[in-house]
């Protein structure tokens, strides 16, 4: 059970795929210009990955090595298909808000990594901790860097005002370049806290 | 990994071909399978989103019939008038196609219009589907779909900040869709 835990948790903060892996930042500058669309993104992520972790520890097996990438990115457009297919049928709401991210989220280096990585040496149990542990690292990150570009760049938050009305918000904020910036202080924070637990640790 | 190196038959390039294609084929089998089951459930879905998206455009209205001769034109009918057209455009934004969903009363006054799919900046470009800029095309004829950037101009539409090639792609789809309908009812 310990072991899980730990598994799960080097998502969020150790081996977070945003802050420090530093993966899948195209759609860290992309959707994170509101609260709401970095949540919705970083959900779809934290599912896709779940799923795509447990179908690959299943299947590990019966892969050929030679040919794991792309029996990889196979299994990965096969889960994001069918639940677009479900979404459309049965929640068609749910599809409009989704359906531009789930098709993004096939390309995500972070999933393939984690088949490539953990899924392909680990059983299916450790491998849904580790899809857990990592799909929430990422919606956490998503959400903190689209709420402070929401904050700051628009002066809401999930599109309420929160700013005085003088409040003059900069426009590069919204802009990916103003992301990029935001992301590399982040990452700069983030080393700091990481180095601080290994030192506690050591 | 190291049986593979001793045994040549299974690193053959049919066997890892046949290996993918068999991990595409069953892929195939279970899309195939899945839509198998949705196809109908989603088709019926699709017109029911189609008409409470019409439905939210329109207000106190009895039903919607197709216009004869014109691809997806709606009439939107109430005591036997026709109030409204509801007419598809499309136009170029900021990045791919801006698609819309635009009603235009039959003497070519924007009654609203909603846009269903769009390729904008989320946070700015999208902003054109919402208040403040969505009132500010509602009510207007042709003459005053034009964007510009002067504030004290009130007859025409104002660009969003940061945002103004979103504003114009939605502003010319809306009026495309006006001159058409114009067009069509001859402007009575």
């Amino acid at each position: 059970m310990r072991e899980l835990w730990s598994i799960f948790s080097k998502g969020i903060l150790l081996e977070n795929p945003i802050f420090v892996l530093a993966l899948s930042l195209c759609p860290a500058l992309a959707v994170t210009s509101s609260v709401m669309t970095s949540l919705t993104m970083g959900l779809t992520v934290l599912f896709v990955i779940t799923a795509n972790n447990v179908s690959i520890s299943i299947v590990k097996n019966f892969v050929n090595p030679k040919v794991r990438l792309p029996v990889y990115i196979v299994s990965i457009a096969t889960i994001v298909t069918v639940s677009q297919l479900v979404l459309q049928a049965y929640f068609p709401l749910l599809y409009k808000a989704l359906g531009i991210y789930l098709a993004l989220v096939v390309v995500f280096a972070i999933i393939l990594a984690r088949a490539e990585v953990f899924a392909s040496k680990n059983n299916v149990v450790r491998s849904f901790c580790d899809g857990l542990g990592m799909g929430a690292g990422f919606a956490i990150a998503m959400v903190i860097i689209g709420g402070i570009r929401e904050i700051f760049g628009s002066g809401t938050f999930l599109g309420i005002n929160i700013m005085p009305a003088s409040y003059d918000a900069p426009l590069i904020l919204i802009l990916p370049a103003g992301a990029f910036i935001l992301i590399g202080y982040l990452i700069g924070g983030v080393k700091i806290i990481v180095q601080r637990i290994e030192k506690a640790k050591a | 990994m190291s049986a593979g190196q001793h045994d040549e038959s299974s690193n053959s390039i049919l066997k890892i071909a046949l290996n993918l294609a068999m991990a595409c084929f069953v892929s195939g089998l279970i899309i195939a399978g899945v839509h198998f089951v949705t196809a109908d459930a989603a088709a019926q879905k699709a017109e029911e989103l189609k008409m409470d998206s019409m439905k939210a455009l329109v207000q106190d209205v009895e039903k919607f019939e197709p216009v004869e001769g014109k691809e997806d034109w709606y009439k939107a009918v109430k005591d036997g008038k026709t109030i409204a057209y509801i007419v598809p455009s499309s136009s170029k934004g900021f990045e791919g196609h801006m698609q819309l969903l635009v009603a235009v009363t039959s003497d070519g006054t924007v009654l609203n219009y909603d846009i269903i799919s769009h390729k904008e900046t989320p946070g700015l470009g999208d902003k054109a589907n919402e208040e403040p800029f969505k009132s500010q095309i509602i009510g207007k004829k042709a003459d005053g779909l034009e964007v510009v950037k002067d504030p004290s101009d009130k007859e025409h539409v104002q660009a969003m900040t940061g945002a103004t090639i979103s504003s114009r792609a939605a502003t010319t789809a809306v009026a495309k869709a006006v001159e058409e309908v114009v067009h069509f009812t001859g402007g009575k």
